[in-house]
């Protein structure tokens, strides 16, 4: 028997060995990327319903950028809506029969985890500079700096496990529950893992937007100081 | 715990290109639509500002034209105002003058009346006073008026002058004519009144005339003494203006 907690490749392509998840992440992007084409190819000044909807959700996540970040959205609006659509579709897709959530597995979220660490020193770094990016570990003194360091780590250690751990388990929680007492009796755990997966998106996107937006305003006041000039 | 470092560089690369892919087709063609939309909406506000603008440039201009118009209708209200009032003084002045005129044309009629009337007045007042005279006269005793004017009459051949009594004197005679008849004794007192003035030589006659109305003449070459009260009413008649009636009768008499 396998454990659910580890991937295991479903075919080799060459040397290169694809599991499922990369697969359904395929998909997704296909869905995603295909989908984004179809709708977007004739905006209008005067939106349809569809393009009300795209919208809606774009200025959604715009705004919540603003609002968490303080800073101009339009930097960071395409891997923060990513995330939260990546995130969103990948977790609603458990919906579809014998299709497992890519976030289900440790590799996906560590993925994830990893853009956004790598995200949290690029924006840094672009927006303050190297010298204004490390100053930031010596906040409030530089007695701080081992623990700021490995804050930065384990965040998004955390980050990783928390989307894993709650996707997974729902995961499995559903499998173990089908697979004992029937086929109607999962459909509750799975609206309630609808909800699961929206807010895990919601909490992802949200965190991702604090490390970045912590790492691009520094020390207290900087930010604001950076908005006015 | 296993983890597979190929799916998760590969989920690493599919997540970015996802990122890459959503920015292309998604984020930024929204975007774009939003940001045409509200510079749309920016170009119609500004061009409703514009109009807007213009709009309340164009009232201010229509509000300028009616201050315009509001000033050219007083100034023309004035001036009629003005023009209506020298015209109005103007009649006036020729009313006035019209009403002067027809006034002094009135007083002088009421002049030429009245020093008609008042000369009307005289002419009969003179006549009545000298038909009061002869009413009068007629009541005295004609004798003794007589007497009386003789008696005035000598105080007149008294105080002439000495080439009017020496004309008296030098003259062959001397008429003495009275309204009533003398008395021989009165004549005879007479003759001796003008010989003791004028001296012997001049010879009286004496006349009776009773138009002379009470009263004496003494008639010489070249004087004329007259002390009767018909030559005094006739004096006085030529000094008042006398109804032509009356100016004829005394002519007559």
């Amino acid at each position: 028997m396998q454990s659910p907690l580890e991937t295991h490749p479903a075919f080799h392509l060459g040397p290169l060995p694809l599991s499922a998840p990369v697969l359904v992440t395929w998909g997704l992007m296909l869905a995603l990327a295909g989908g984004s084409w179809l709708l977007t190819r004739r905006l209008a000044l005067r939106p349809g319903r569809a393009q009300a909807a795209l919208e809606l959700v774009v200025e959604t996540i715009d705004q919540q950028i603003r609002e968490t970040m303080r800073v101009p959205a339009e930097p960071y609006l395409a891997l923060i809506g990513t995330f939260f659509l990546f995130v969103l579709t990948a977790n609603w897709s458990s919906l579809v029969p014998g299709i497992e959530p890519p976030t289900a597995s440790i590799e996906t979220d560590a993925a994830l985890a990893l853009i956004v660490f790598v995200a949290v020193i690029v924006h840094g770094v672009r927006v303050r500079g190297w010298r204004g990016y490390l100053r930031n570990f010596l906040y409030p003194n530089i007695l701080m700096a081992p623990l700021n360091i490995l804050e930065t780590l384990t965040r998004s250690f955390a980050l990783m496990v928390r989307l894993f751990g709650n996707v997974m388990s729902g995961v499995f929680v559903i499998g173990i529950v089908l697979s004992l007492v029937g086929f109607l009796v999962p459909v509750p755990l799975m609206a309630l893992e609808l909800l699961t997966g929206a807010v895990q998106a919601y909490i992802f996107s949200v965190l991702a937007m604090v490390f970045i937006g912590g790492a691009v305003e520094g020390e207290p006041g900087e930010a604001r100081e950076r908005n006015d000039r | 715990m296993h983890i597979d470092w190929w799916t998760l560089g590969l989920q690493a690369i599919n997540v970015l290109v996802l990122v890459w892919l959503l920015r292309h087709f998604l984020f930024q063609p929204i975007k774009a639509v939003i940001e045409a939309r509200r510079a749309a909406a920016a170009g119609l506000l500004q061009e409703a500002e514009t109009a807007r603008a213009a709009a309340q440039a164009e009232l201010a201009s229509v509000e300028a034209r009616r201050r315009d118009f509001q000033r050219e209708g007083d100034a023309i209200l004035t001036a009629a105002h003005a023009q209506a009032a020298a015209e109005r003084k103007a009649m006036l002045d020729q009313a006035r003058g019209e009403a002067g005129r027809i006034l002094a044309e009135a007083h002088a009629v009421l002049d030429r009346d009245r020093a008609a009337q008042r000369k009307t007045l005289e002419a009969e007042a003179g006549e009545l006073a000298v038909a009061m005279a002869r009413r009068l006269l007629d009541l005295l005793p004609p004798r003794q008026v007589t007497l009386a004017l003789l008696d005035g009459l000598a105080t007149e051949i008294d105080q002439l002058q000495e080439a009017a009594r020496r004309d008296l004197a030098t003259a062959d005679a001397i008429v003495i004519a009275t309204a009533t008849p003398l008395a021989p004794e009165i004549q005879a007192q007479w003759r001796d009144h003008v010989a003791q003035r004028l001296g012997a030589g001049p010879r009286l006659e004496f006349r009776h005339e009773p138009a002379l109305i009470a009263g004496v003449e003494l008639r010489g070459p070249h004087t004329l003494l007259r002390r009767n009260w018909r030559a005094d009413l006739e004096r006085l008649a030529r000094a008042l203006p006398l109804a032509p009636q009356v100016r004829d009768v005394q002519q007559l008499a």
